[in-house]
């Protein structure tokens, strides 16, 4: 079966006289991880709400496969809030049921899923507890296994490793590339940047309202890698090129860092470096997520 | 993809429906509320038809020379005429009055003071009853010994001491009935309030507490919020009815076993429009109370943003209460929608409706739970998913049309 991609396009809101979504538009493709990164109050909740069709933006729209998002295809999607949403006081398997039943599972069905992630996400012994006497982390993962109770075909989830430990959001990081991987488009938002830069196949950063850069992660990292590279000389920790056009940002155990200006050429640090000893590192450097955070935001 | 993907409104507005009943039908405090006013009911008709069973029993101790009066006494007490009360008398006989009271089975002893006057002795008090008819048979003594004094013939006497009851000629007789029609309007009007009550401020907690956990972005995500409010309102609306049927149910059951006959067919009678104006009151301010809860954003708030509608189920009961006896302000009010579907069935139970005219009132209620349904379903949806703050009716109306 293939899968179809979710398009955002030119998505506009105004809360009162605010503009919270400005011409917000990109593509979360099948069988991708996509993170959807920006700073508190950039947009990415509203964006997510238009998305599952809980807020109607006031300009713009959202298809899935080409098709506007009907309740057919919103039905269609696993959605997980930023601010959790469950019935407090309903036992946990029972939730997981109601909410697949509401979704169009069948009873059955919903029941042998419901046990089948509770097995997964190690929450077994306490399908039967009310959820809010289990632990916030638990709470938060009982919220994934309802936003997978009717095997959706599309992911849109709000922060969804906010509040986990390192373990339960290694289990999630491997739930999440599971569903990619099956051919599901997902749409996460993050602040742990680290987490999305490791996970994440696309990007979409967002900033006041306006989407500054999306597409696939590599790619935007090296478009914005300017001409800084890294050397490391066996036996010289400490060695500095010394050639026009270079500049030495830092010399140590990590190697060598140097930012070459535009008329300088990367080739003659790497024959400089070789002329010194056995080079076992050469990389033009790619910045980090937070660096391309910092610098589209700024 | 199953074919069930595309659940059908009905389906959906059924498991919406289902679930609030499963969290009402294990609700503790629910429980515990429907059992007290089972029992309460239960109680209210047995426990007057116990004590309306016993006529109460008393020992007399009579001095001879008093033991006449004594005697009458006993015979207008267990005949029970002229508006005096029933009492079985036991007389005994005794020397000294003060002597016999000290057996702590006799109530009072009779004696004749030294004029003649009827002496009653007792310990602490004399039973109201026993009093009253010892005074009836004492003036009667008197009077019969005035009348043997003045030489009346035995008839003339008994004209004189038991006179002839005037005749009571009713031109419109109204119809006996066992239980007053004023008592059944207070419990129907009270079980009424308590009802709506109880279930509308249900559905306005069940609406913020998915507001509050957000629950409610999952659903609306998956279920057009109109479809939720009906099953929210039609899974309380069933709840509540089966509560005030199982109340009624056990208030006759109780009747029936008490051997009342009478009063279970005078209420059965009148039970129909009370139940049939319920359920259509009850729907008229279903939707609303759902708004009352979807204005608010936390449960706290909901006392304020409930009050109105409080103000809208007080004011009915107490005006049902109040106006029992037919006027003017009572017949228009029979047809106001917020205070007819109890005024209503409350003059059909006193008689006072022609049988036209709950008819009129029900088509009235149901046109205005038509218009109120709407506007709350439009004031729900523009509320419903405004999480973060309390939420102003104008606002809500103008989302709700977006919506």
């Amino acid at each position: 079966m293939t899968h179809p991609s979710l398009a955002v396009q030119d998505l506009t809101h105004d809360f009162g006289d605010r503009r919270a979504l400005d011409g917000v538009s990109f593509e979360v493709r099948p069988g991708r991880l996509t993170g959807f990164v920006g700073a508190n109050g950039a947009g990415k909740t509203t964006t997510m709400r238009a998305i599952v069709g809980v807020l109607a933006p006031d300009a713009g729209k959202v298809t899935f496969g080409g098709e506007p998002m009907t309740l057919g295809a919103r039905r269609r999607i696993g959605y997980m809030p930023e601010e959790r949403g469950l019935y407090p006081k309903m036992k946990v398997a029972e939730q997981l049921v109601y909410l697949g039943r509401v979704l169009g599972v069948p009873r059955a069905t919903a029941q042998a899923r419901a046990a089948s992630l509770l097995e997964t996400l190690g929450l077994s012994d306490r399908a039967d507890d009310l959820l809010h006497t289990l632990s916030l982390g638990n709470q938060q993962r009982v919220q994934v296994a309802a936003a997978l109770i009717h095997e959706p075909d599309l992911l849109i989830l709000d922060e969804p490793f906010s509040g986990l430990d390192p373990i339960a959001m290694d289990t999630m990081a491997a739930h999440l590339r599971g569903r990619a991987d099956a051919g599901v488009p997902v749409l996460f938002s993050s602040h742990q940047l680290d987490m999305v830069e490791r996970l994440c196949d696309d990007l979409v950063l967002i900033h006041e309202g306006r989407v500054v850069a999306a597409g696939d992660a590599r790619a935007l990292r090296e478009e914005r890698a300017g001409r800084r590279f890294r050397v490391a000389v066996d036996g010289s920790p400490g060695w500095a090129p010394d050639l026009p056009g270079m500049t030495l940002v830092e010399a140590g155990r990590q190697g060598t860092l140097v930012d070459l200006d535009d008329a300088a050429d990367p080739q003659a640090l790497l024959a400089a470096a070789q002329a010194v000893g056995p080079v076992t590192h050469y990389s033009r450097v790619l910045p980090s997520l937070s660096d391309l955070f910092a610098e589209v935001v700024r | 993809m199953t074919a069930s993907r595309g659940a059908s409104r009905t389906d959906l507005i059924r498991l919406v429906a289902g679930r609030e009943i499963a969290v009402k039908i294990r609700d503790k405090g629910f429980l515990a509320s429907t059992l007290v006013f089972v029992a309460v009911i239960v109680i209210a008709i047995v426990v007057p038809t116990l004590i309306e069973g016993d006529t109460p029993e008393y020992t007399v101790a009579s001095t001879a020379d008093a033991r006449p009066v004594a005697e009458t006494a006993a015979a207008i007490g267990a005949d029970g005429g002229l508006g005096l009360p029933e009492a079985a008398i036991t007389v005994i006989d005794a020397e000294d009055p003060a002597a016999a009271v000290a057996d702590p089975d006799v109530d009072a002893a009779l004696s004749l003071d030294p004029d003649g006057a009827v002496v009653v002795t007792a310990r602490e008090g004399v039973p109201g009853a026993l009093e009253e008819l010892v005074a009836t048979a004492s003036a009667a003594a008197s009077a019969q010994a005035v009348a043997a004094e003045a030489g009346l013939s035995a008839d003339q006497v008994a004209a004189l001491t038991t006179p002839t009851p005037p005749r009571v000629d009713l031109l419109e007789p109204k119809e006996e009935q066992p239980v007053p029609p004023e008592l059944v309007v207070v419990i129907f009007g009270f079980m009424f309030y308590f009802t709506v009550l109880t279930f509308g401020v249900a559905i306005a907690q069940s609406v913020v507490e998915e507001k509050s956990s957000r629950v409610v972005e999952i659903l609306v995500a998956a279920v057009p919020i109109r479809w939720l409010l009906a099953g929210k309102v039609l899974g309380n609306a069933v709840m509540a009815l089966g509560q005030v049927v199982l109340i009624v149910g056990a208030g006759l059951l109780g009747a029936r076993a008490m051997g009342q006959g009478e009063i279970v067919s005078q209420v059965l009678v009148v039970s129909g429009w009370f139940l049939a104006f319920f359920v259509l009151g009850f729907l008229m301010l279903a939707c609303l109370w759902a708004v009352a809860g979807s204005l608010a954003s936390r449960i706290e708030e909901l006392q304020s943003t409930t009050l109105y509608m409080q103000i809208a189920v007080m004011v009915p009961f107490f005006t049902a209460i109040f106006l029992q006896t037919e006027s003017p302000a009572r017949i228009a009010l029979s047809y106001f929608p917020l205070t007819a579907p109890l005024l209503m069935p409350a003059r059909v139970a006193t008689g006072d409706a022609a049988a036209w005219e709950p008819w009129v009132a029900m088509g009235v209620v149901a046109l205005t739970a038509l218009a109120l349904v709407a506007i709350g379903a439009r004031l729900y949806a523009g509320s419903v998913l405004n999480t973060s703050s309390r939420t102003k009716l104008g606002g809500a109306w103008a989302a709700g049309g977006r919506a």
